[in-house]
């Protein structure tokens, strides 16, 4: 498995190698390899426990791995950088508890999130421009909130900070999102929409998705990944992957 | 681009508050200067540096607040930079005293004369020049901030930590000055001041120019702030406050940005300590007292943090308090700024500027409210656009 | 019958003592101090040697009026006396039985003269003669004073004490005067080497002075002795100087770690910044004050209980006041750290001026039981009673809150508040109870420092504020959360500031410590045994 691993890296958007983390001597990742393509939707599922969370910790340059390679684009490695040097290289994530900045408005967050430099005196002196005007009201569409665009980001729904959450995702232009658990909450229509949205998002660029909620990953219909105890289960259609004997044991069968 | 920078801080209340501090500042040394001391509108000169003070206070109070209110920095080290920016300038105003001390050595100030010093230190060196000593004011302290911060901020040392290591800055400082062979007084720190760019420390013009200039100051630093918090870089300071790992999943580099306005504001805190000292005429380690710092939190905390005119309104509130209280009920001080601690932070955590501003916003809100449901009433009803 | 035989007994013995020794050897004294009359300056040092070598205490007031000019000589028969002045005449006082003679024009009497040479004379004299008094605290402090001014002249007269000498410690005092003495007379070498030899043993400054002194002037063929002695000396002496550091650290430690535990409770436990907690331990001070004030005033014996008296009420004072902080203040503050650092200062502000309204604002005198006053020595250490019993009182109030913490049920359900507030609320533990009395344990066990520190510390309204600071960079250094990390941040910092005074001074020792500590939390932003994973950075 590991030597297809390395044929794939010089095309591959991300790329993981054996990679380990342990923490007080408990085992988060195990070995964990896997691929990304460039413009690839994909899901990832796995119990509680399983080390989703702490892989795209890992991807965003939150925790350093004991061991292992993480690559991004063939040949950038990210083990070497932190979380804002790895967002400008374009990774965004969402995190498991929706997270915008809720004392400023829902057009402030877009500003703040829009992909232009980010030093201390670039943003002193920033200006809004017609194109960043445009860019923001784009997405204020795309996300559904262009009605609330002057509230405050605390007063949003559950549902609707997600949604900002992902909209502000969307500013900084990234070539790998990663989401984590974008349903969590939702009714059953916001699910619906948000699988629409991430389908929208994914022609342009790399969706990685974290989800417990089997008729959402159904809904996006893509290549779906199962963790266990920090290493790949299976890896294939969700159809594959559900009918797999260890997956049912260690998941779904629970 | 700096006009259109400073431009987007004029707002209404701000223009008011800096069109109040310029007035005071020709108002009061007119009222001091110009007026018979029967006058009924006459204002005695020990007022116009009691105020002159508070006035520096009220610029402290606005440098912590740019960190604490915006940042989230509880800073417990700010009396520290502010000392600093004093002892920069009591040097200077210790070198202008030459041989008029009583041990009349043109070049040592009396402590050295005291201690049996034969030459000037080096750290001494260029203080008789108002613009070295100008420069000192702001570099130091900022220096300092730079250092402290960029330690501080790059290893992610955060919330209480900060402001413990903080106060234990603060505190190494305090006992450092208290050293003899620091050069900087130790015990009795420096005082006995002559004059300032030639005029009579004393003299009423002087300190009414004293109280001018940092009413003028304060002014200015006010717009600089506003300016700083309404520009983008100040919706990412509040961006990091209220969700720092978020602003730095964005690609933000949170360290250089707290390390900014860290620095910036200690050098306000230093500008206000250097304008603080001629007119009290002393500066001491006292200044650098832990407990210092937590007063200047306070002072922001009653005004309002995360507000700009709450610093300056707490400041003036609390010292103005503390002059009257300390003269009528001397034993009571601490009781009432005790209470005002624990009052303030149970039932005002907002602070009065804030608390207002909250209440005028909401009914603001409502009043717009109140105008949309009578204009929806008005019009056909329509589904929204964005269905 | 027993009596009689005993008196009996007395009597015989002292015919026979008087009969022996009394008259022949007044004789001979009489005429050794008569010779004093007759001497050159230049004999005068000999004849001084004579009455030196008798031994015989009568001695001494004789040669102590000639060491200060008293003593005079009559012009007319020879005779010599010890003299006062009374106007133009003088007092005379026979030498020996010490009665008066009568008065005489002072033309009528020659002074002996002395001068610096025959004072030094007089006084080593003296010293040796002391060496033989029947008091042995006079003993031991005659043998000091010759092993401090070595004389080779009083070298017979040491070896003589020596041999007499029962006591052990002036027995070993007098051991280590005659090796000072030997080495500065003009013994054999090989006796110079053993007096080094014992020197070496001996240890201590004052050795290392002599040795290094009698370098310069021995010869060739002891110097090498000399040096390994030196060198053997200076190594015990790092070896107790590093040691007698430990001790100050250990001691420093102690008092840190008794101002710091219930620090680590409230803080560390409750994520609440309890500023206010300087002024628990100076109401335990306080309370302590006015148990021994009741003590003085009512029941003076109870002294040395008062201690153990003022402790629980230390305890229960400060407990309930920090209860009552609690419920009326903090409470509200959960979550907040920030909050509840400044509303704790604002208590802290309070309590300390109440305290001075009071008790007002100057130190209040907090006495010593006999059992903390005292010290005694370890081999090279000099340990105080004071400071061996804080330490032993640190450690069990350690011992005793790690105990509550791991082994009871209340122990448990604070750590499981600690570890998940939300969990431990729904699991059916009533989170707010284990607050208050979480705080409340943390206040009382800084009353109990309290009563510890009025032992060393002046007992003023200040008290608290000296100890906040240090408090927090114990914890924040050991470890937020972990007892452990608290006791091993209070020594390792006591320790730590104790070894950097020698070199840079008590202020600088500790600007030194505070900048290390901040250091320190650059490198580990969580202390020294943080709890880690995923939970805690959440």
């Amino acid at each position: 498995m590991n030597q297809t691993i390395s044929q794939t890296k010089p095309k591959s958007l991300l790329y993981l190698d054996g990679v380990s983390v342990s923490f007080d001597g408990f085992k988060a990742l195990n070995s964990l390899s896997f691929v990304i393509e460039p413009g690839e939707l994909r899901a990832i599922i796995g119990p509680n426990g399983a080390g989703k969370t702490t892989m795209m910790d890992i991807i965003t340059g939150k925790t350093r791995p004991d061991e292992g390679q993480v690559f991004f684009k063939g040949d950038i490695d990210l083990t070497q950088r932190d979380e804002a040097e790895i967002a400008n290289l374009g990774i965004g994530r969402k995190f498991q508890k929706p997270t915008v900045f809720e004392s400023h408005t829902i057009w402030d967050n877009l500003e703040l999130a829009l992909n232009r430099s980010r030093g201390v005196f670039p943003t002193l002196f920033y200006r809004l421009t017609a194109d960043d005007k445009t860019r923001i009201e784009e997405i204020l569409s795309t996300v559904r909130l262009s009605a609330r665009r002057d509230d405050l980001a605390a007063n949003l729904s559950h549902g609707q900070k997600q949604w900002l959450e992902i909209g502000m995702l969307l500013a900084q232009e990234p070539e790998l999102l990663l989401v984590d658990e974008p349903v969590a909450g939702m009714t059953d229509a916001e699910t619906a929409e948000t699988a629409v949205l991430l389908k929208e998002i994914a022609r342009t660029r790399s969706v990685v998705v974290v989800e417990h909620d089997m008729g959402f990953i159904r809904e996006l219909g893509v290549k779906v990944t199962c963790l266990a105890e920090g290493s790949v289960l299976a890896e294939g259609s969700i159809d594959f992957v559900s009918s797999d004997p260890k997956v049912i044991e260690n998941y779904l069968g629970r | 681009m700096i006009t259109s920078f400073l431009l987007k801080s004029l707002d209404r209340s701000i223009i008011a508050v800096v069109a109040i501090l310029l007035g005071l500042a020709i108002a009061v040394p007119a009222l001091n200067l110009l007026t018979a001391p029967d006058h009924p509108l006459h204002v005695p000169t020990y007022l116009v540096s009691l105020f002159g003070k508070y006035l520096t206070y009220a610029l402290l109070a606005l440098a912590l607040d740019l960190v604490w209110g915006f940042c989230g920095i509880l800073s417990l080290g700010h009396a520290a930079f502010f000392a600093l920016g004093g002892y920069a300038m009591g040097m200077y105003l210790m070198r202008q005293i030459g041989a008029r001390g009583s041990y009349g050595n043109p070049l040592l100030p009396d402590f050295m004369v005291f201690l049996n010093w034969k030459e000037l230190p080096w750290f001494w060196q260029g203080f008789d020049m108002f613009w070295f000593a100008a420069l000192m004011v702001v570099l130091v302290p900022g220096l300092l901030a730079f250092v402290f911060g960029w330690f501080a901020f790059r290893s992610r040392v955060n919330g209480v930590y900060l402001s413990i290591i903080t106060q234990a800055m603060t505190y190494a400082l305090l006992l450092a000055f208290f050293r003899n062979d620091m050069g900087f007084g130790g015990n009795n720190g420096l005082t006995d001041f002559k004059d300032i760019l030639g005029f009579n420390i004393q003299a009423a013009g002087t300190r009414a120019a004293l109280f001018a200039a940092s009413a003028l100051t304060l002014a200015i630093c006010l717009v600089l702030t506003t300016a700083i918090v309404r520009s983008k870089y100040g919706k990412v300071l509040v961006a990091v406050r209220d969700a720092e790992s978020r602003t730095r999943f964005l690609g933000y580099r949170v360290e250089h940005i707290k390390l900014f306005a860290f620095t910036v504001s200690a050098m306000m805190a230093g500008i206000a300590g250097a304008l603080y000292v001629p007119q009290v005429g002393i500066i001491n380690p006292g200044e650098f007292e832990p407990g210092n710092s937590i007063e200047v939190v306070i002072w922001t905390a009653v005004g309002g943090r995360g507000t700009l005119i709450g610093p300056i309104v707490g400041a003036i509130l609390v010292n103005g308090g503390k002059s009257i209280f300390t003269a009528a009920f001397p034993e009571f001080w601490l009781f009432a700024l005790g209470g005002l601690f624990v009052l303030v932070t149970l039932f005002l955590p907002k602070g009065v500027v804030g608390t207002a501003s909250a209440y005028l916003a909401r009914r603001k809100a409502h009043r717009r409210a109140a105008d949309a449901e009578r204009a929806r009433d008005t019009l056909v009803a329509e589904p929204m656009a964005a269905e | 019958m027993y009596r009689i035989l005993q008196t009996l007994l007395i009597t015989l013995c002292l015919l026979v003592s008087a009969h022996v020794t009394g008259p022949r050897a007044a004789d001979d004294l009489g005429a050794l101090v008569s010779a004093l009359g007759t001497a050159k300056l230049a004999e005068l040092d000999d004849r001084i040697g004579a009455l030196a070598k008798s031994g015989d205490p009568r001695v001494i007031p004789v040669l102590e009026a000639l060491g200060e000019g008293n003593l005079y000589a009559r012009k007319t028969d020879g005779g010599v006396f010890l003299t006062t002045e009374k106007g133009a005449s003088l007092v005379l006082v026979d030498p020996l039985t010490g009665s008066a003679i009568g008065e005489a024009p002072k033309g009528e009497l020659q002074k002996i003269k002395v001068n610096n040479a025959v004072r030094r004379a007089v006084r080593s004299a003296l010293g040796g003669l002391t060496l033989f008094s029947a008091d042995t605290g006079a003993r031991l402090k005659a043998a000091q004073s010759m092993r401090q001014t070595p004389n080779a002249d009083a070298l017979e007269a040491i070896e003589a004490a020596l041999a007499a000498e029962k006591d052990a410690t002036v027995r070993k005092t007098l051991d280590e005067a005659r090796a000072v003495t030997l080495l500065v007379s003009d013994r054999p070498d090989d006796d110079k080497r053993a007096a080094i030899k014992t020197l070496a043993e001996s240890g201590g400054r004052e050795a290392l002075g002599v040795l290094t002194s009698a370098l310069s002037s021995a010869d060739a063929s002891l110097k090498p002795d000399i040096e390994a002695a030196l060198q053997r000396i200076e190594q015990a002496q790092v070896f107790w100087n590093a040691g007698q550091n430990v001790w100050y650290g250990l001691s420093l430690g102690s008092v840190l770690l008794l101002a710091a535990i219930g620090l680590a409770i409230t803080f560390g436990v409750m994520g609440i910044i309890n500023m206010a907690h300087g002024e628990m331990v100076m109401l335990g001070a306080y309370t302590t004050f006015l148990v021994q004030d009741v003590i003085r005033t009512s029941y003076p014996a109870l002294f040395d209980w008062s201690l153990a008296i003022a402790l629980p009420l230390a305890f229960l004072v400060t407990g309930v006041i920090g209860l009552a902080i609690e419920r009326s203040v903090i409470r509200f503050l959960y979550g907040r750290p920030l909050e509840t650092l400044l509303a704790t200062w604002g208590i802290s502000l309070i309590l300390q001026q109440a305290v001075r309204s009071i008790f007002g604002p100057t130190n209040r005198e907090v006495g010593n039981p006999s059992w903390m006053a005292g010290a005694f020595d370890v081999g090279g250490l000099t340990i105080t009673w004071n400071r061996l019993w804080i330490i032993v009182f640190a450690l069990a109030v350690f011992a005793a809150l790690l105990f509550l913490l791991k082994r009871t049920s209340m122990g448990l359900r604070m750590r499981a508040v600690t570890q998940n507030r939300r969990m431990a609320s729904s699991m059916g533990i009533r989170t707010p109870f284990v607050d208050a009395l979480t705080f409340a344990l943390g206040s009382g066990i800084a009353g109990m420092a309290g009563v510890a520190l009025s032992q060393i510390d002046n007992v003023s309204p200040n008290l608290g504020q000296g100890y906040i600071i240090d408090s927090f960079m114990v914890v924040v250094f050991g470890g937020v959360g972990n007892l452990w990390g608290t006791l091993v941040g209070a020594f390792s910092l006591g320790i730590l500031n104790k070894f950097l005074e020698p070199y840079a001074g008590a202020v600088l020792g500790k600007i030194l410590v505070l900048v290390l500590i901040i250091l320190f939390i650059q490198k580990k932003p969580r202390g020294l045994f943080a709890l880690k994973g995923r939970a805690v950075e959440a």
